[in-house]
Order: C-alpha cells, then sequence, then structure tokens
C-alpha cells in the first residue's frame, strides 16, 4: 500500500516540478531582485534597500493602491449583487442554459477583440453608442467616469463565473426547506430572502474572495482600455508595476513593488480568511 | 421578481451588445464608415482580405501552436497530479494558493528566470512556464472526488500499476472534464496580453499582442479592427459553440459546494 500511494504520488512530480521553477522559485527570488538596479538588459547592480526605501516616498504606488481599493469597492459588491440577482432570476427558466451560455462566453472570447468591440462602441468622440444615444461616458477625459468604464468592462467579462458560482450552490439548496417555509405561508420573496440566501452565505463569501482577485488583477483590462489614463485615475497597482517594469524599464524597482503588491494580497488573504473562518464558529456556536 | 427579471434582461443585452458589434464590425464596408452612417446595411469581405501581409495569420499561428501545446501538458501533468492529491499527496493547499496568486506578481521575477534559462525571446517563453495548470488541477480533482472508488481498488487488485489506471480507467472516466477543462484551460492561454508582450519581440507576438498593437496604430479602420478580431476570436467561438454544454455543466459541478 505504501508503495502504491509513492507510486501514486509520484505522478504529481511533473506539475510540481513546474510549480516550483517557475512559481516558487521566482517568487522567492524576488526579495533578491528588489535590491538591484537593473534595466532588464544590462547586468543589474546591487544597491541595498535603495528601492525598499523608495516605495514609501513614492506617491504614485499610493495614488495607485488607493485606485485599486476603489476599483475593488465599485466592482466587488456590484458583483455579488448582479451574480445572485441573475441567478435567482433565471432559476428554472426556460432560458436559464442559454443566459447562462452567454453571460459565459465573454470571459472566453479573446479579450483583444472585446477590448476592441469596447473601443468602437463606448468611444466617446466617435463610439456606436455615442451616435445612437448622444451619450456616452467621458472616459477618455473624466477621471471617475475611466474607472467606471474599466469596472463595466470587468463586469461584462466576469459577472458570468459568479452566476454560474451561485447557480450552482443555488441547487444545492434542498427542495424541501423551500417548500416547508412555503406551507408555512411565507411569500417567494420572503423564501429567498430569509430561506434561500442565508443558505449562500459560504458561497458569497467564496466569490467575495475571488472578486477580490480579479480585482487585483484587473491590470488587463487598464492595459486593453485606458493605459492608467487619464491622470492616471486608473493606474491600479499591477499596472503600474507592469509600467514601471517593462516601459520604464526599472525592473529592479518593479520588484520592490511586486513585493509590495504580494504584501497587500497577503494581508487582504488573510483578513478575509479570519472574516470566513471567524463566521463559520459563530455559526457552528449557534 | 419582476424587477429581477428586467436586471437580467438589461445586463444579457449589455453582454450581447459588443459581440454582436464584434460580428457585425468584421464584415461593414469601408464607405459606410466615411460616410459616418453606420445604418448603412452592406456586407464585404474586403476587411479580411486587407488583412493579409498585416502579420495577423503568423501571430495566430504562435498563438495555435503555443495554446495547444500547453493545454496537452496541462491536462496530462493535471490529471497525474490531481490523481496523486486524491490519493492522499499533500500538494491541495498549494495548488489552492497557486490559484489565488495575483498574475503580475510573476511579470519580474519570470521575466529575470527564462532570462537565466536563455528562453527570453523564444517560443518556448510561451509555453514552459504555463506546462501546469493549478485551475485545471482543480477541475480534475473535483471530478476525481465523484468517481466511486471501488473502480480503482478493483483494477489494483488485478495488479494494475497507478500509471495505467490513470491512463486506462481514470482518463476514459473523466473525458468530459479533460475536454471541458482543456477549453478553459486553451481560453486562459490564448487570452494573455501583457505576458507575450513582456516576454517575447514582434516576431513571436500572439495574437492578443497582435491586436492590441493594431488597436493602437490603425484606430480608426473598424472594419479592418473588427475583422481582426473576429478572426482572432474564431478558434474560442467554435470550441465554445461545440462544448457550451458540458462546459458549463463541469465548471458548475467543480464550484457545487
Amino acid at each position: 500500500m505504501r508503495a502504491r500511494r509513492r507510486q501514486a504520488a509520484a505522478l504529481a512530480l511533473p506539475a510540481a516540478a513546474v510549480f516550483v521553477l517557475f512559481s516558487v522559485v521566482p517568487l522567492l527570488s524576488v526579495a533578491r531582485y528588489a535590491t538591484w538596479r537593473w534595466s532588464g538588459t544590462a547586468d543589474p547592480v546591487p544597491i541595498g534597500a535603495e528601492n525598499l526605501l523608495r516605495l514609501l516616498r513614492d506617491d504614485a504606488l499610493w495614488a495607485s493602491a488607493g485606485t485599486t481599493v476603489l476599483f475593488a469597492l465599485l466592482a466587488v459588491p456590484t458583483f455579488l449583487t448582479l451574480s445572485v440577482v441573475i441567478a435567482l432570476a433565471i432559476e428554472g427558466v426556460r432560458a436559464e442554459r442559454f443566459i447562462k451560455a452567454l453571460l459565459f462566453s465573454p470571459g472566453l472570447i479573446t479579450v483583444g477583440g472585446s477590448a476592441i468591440a469596447w473601443y468602437l462602441l463606448y468611444n466617446p468622440d466617435f463610439g456606436v453608442v455615442l451616435e445612437l444615444t448622444g451619450f456616452a461616458l467621458p472616459w477618455t477625459t473624466q477621471p471617475v467616469a475611466a474607472l467606471v468604464y474599466v469596472v463595466m468592462f470587468t463586469l461584462w467579462a466576469q459577472t458570468g463565473y459568479g452566476v454560474l458560482v451561485v447557480s450552482a450552490s443555488l441547487r444545492g439548496v434542498p427542495r424541501e426547506i423551500k417548500e416547508a417555509a412555503r406551507v408555512d405561508g411565507a411569500r417567494e420573496a420572503e423564501v429567498r430572502r430569509h430561506v434561500v440566501l442565508p443558505m449562500l452565505r459560504p458561497t458569497l463569501l467564496f466569490l467575495t474572495v475571488i472578486g477580490t482577485v480579479f480585482a487585483l488583477q484587473s491590470y488587463t483590462a487598464v492595459y486593453l482600455l485606458t493605459r492608467g489614463g487619464p491622470f492616471g485615475s486608473t493606474r491600479v497597482l499591477g499596472y503600474y508595476l507592469f509600467e514601471t517594469a517593462f516601459e520604464r524599464f526599472e525592473l529592479g524597482y518593479g520588484a520592490a513593488i511586486t513585493l509590495f503588491v504580494m504584501a497587500v494580497t497577503v494581508i487582504v488573504a488573510v483578513v478575509q480568511a479570519r472574516l470566513l473562518s471567524g463566521r463559520g464558529a459563530r455559526e457552528t456556536m449557534r | 421578481m419582476i424587477g429581477m427579471r428586467l436586471l437580467t434582461l438589461v445586463f444579457c443585452l449589455f453582454v450581447a451588445l459588443p459581440l454582436a458589434w464584434l460580428v457585425y464590425a468584421a464584415f461593414i464596408p469601408a464607405e459606410a464608415l466615411v460616410r459616418a452612417n453606420i445604418a448603412t446595411f452592406g456586407v464585404t469581405l474586403d476587411n479580411f482580405t486587407a488583412l493579409r501581409g498585416s502579420g495577423l495569420w503568423r501571430a495566430m499561428g504562435v498563438s495555435v501552436g503555443s495554446s495547444s501545446l500547453v493545454v496537452a501538458a496541462q491536462l496530462l501533468f493535471g490529471l497525474g497530479a490531481a490523481y496523486a492529491i486524491r490519493n492522499g499527496a499533500p500538494l491541495l493547499g498549494g495548488v489552492m494558493v497557486l490559484l489565488a496568486l495575483p498574475s503580475e506578481l510573476l511579470l519580474v521575477p519570470l521575466y529575470r528566470q527564462l532570462q537565466g534559462f536563455g528562453l527570453l525571446d523564444t517560443v518556448w517563453a510561451l509555453v514552459v512556464p504555463f506546462l501546469a495548470s493549478p485551475l485545471v488541477i482543480f477541475l480534475l480533482l473535483q471530478a476525481l472526488r465523484r468517481i466511486p472508488w471501488e473502480v480503482v481498488e478493483a483494477a489494483r487488485l488485478d495488479g494494475a500499476t497507478e500509471l495505467t489506471i490513470v491512463r486506462r480507467v481514470i482518463a476514459p472516466m473523466l473525458r468530459p472534464e479533460l475536454v471541458a477543462s482543456g477549453v478553459l484551460a486553451f481560453a486562459a492561454h490564448w487570452n494573455l496580453v501583457l505576458y507575450p508582450r513582456v516576454m517575447t519581440t514582434e516576431s513571436l507576438w500572439t495574437v492578443q499582442a497582435f491586436l492590441t498593437e493594431l488597436l493602437r496604430t490603425r484606430p480608426f479602420e473598424w472594419g479592418l479592427l473588427g475583422a481582426a478580431a473576429l478572426v482572432a476570436s474564431a478558434p474560442i467561438i467554435i470550441l465554445y459553440l461545440l462544448l457550451e454544454r458540458r462546459l458549463i455543466e463541469v465548471f458548475e459541478a467543480g464550484f457545487r459546494s
């Protein structure tokens, strides 16, 4: 049996090797790269803690962190609400399968192509939506509008995932419990609010975590749509990192920013994990 | 409920609009745009012929080749890893951490790593770091947990090696999940935008890198942009139309509790 287990474990070796070589080792090496002045092509020069100290007085970095928080505050609650509302609204409807397929598709279809479609549709100077309705979101000039625009694109691409996850857990709600509430005279809206919604809580917490990860990764959407502008209003942390390292070719400082983002990610993850387990503990005590 | 349905309808239209536009724009004649009259109906293939020599087809080749290679490896290695975890290998925690890792954290250190291996600006930079995927492992593991384990025990009693069990017993049973995870993995790799721009130069650009460059250099040629976007989306659209039901089922099943 032990030989068996070892045999089976050996099957994980190729994947483990890839992860160690191309995720774990690079992540551990970041701390060393952060002590370099390094353009990416020439040999790196060790400069000690200079990059790390620069983090503290880099106003653009802190502004970027603020933008990321604002982005998450706009995107995550909307993502949760849309996922739950849509999943509830289409439960058992004849078009359920079609709607799910539609909502899931933007996340798969070529992001570059989506960006082109969005650019041509929503451009505030000559976009199709402007021509048809006379109104367009002024995302090229107004900072807030630009952030809303990137949030809309992200919701457009990702809400399908949320709907599928909520819909999957809706199927886990036992029919008898809903029936019992109806027998007790609860109206449909009450059944949803007082019976179904509380049972979705673990799913909602899970989606909050996923939604936060999406928000931290929103730099691709920013790159495609606004390149951080106007006036840096959409420069989320991931985009600032990319810009510093690969457009200004300060990879050493880019490594320092990577450390910063890593710290933010860990703090967010710990806080969320504590919230998750805290609620779980209270639940079992009841 | 009516309010919720209405919101759903509006959101569906919001999602469908860019997709519909993508298809429409690819076929509009250039003169319809000159007159700034988008309601002029007319269908032309000129936009597609205009793409000849633009580098799109070369980029398509790079993308199709590297994404296919990556998917094959991710399924192969992912199946092995998922089976090992199902048998008690303590790797699940690590996989979940990698699954939740924001990808931008790897840009700088991976650049150095690939530079050290001499892989920078080679096609291998697009392939080697992606040979295993936490998402694929997670989805396959969820599927493995639904398989009645007596099947595996029986095969063991018959003296089959673990490798044979995976190849002859597990793989056929997980075929739907392998197909579905494969499509998701293909889409994930196909849709990388910044990574290929950072790690390779123009001759190795993937179709996404090509599209973003086209949008930057020729922002007013709507028809050309639409056609390029449609061509670049075609492989995924076809895969999705063929396998949509299975894909959604597997994805949902993976997240059921």
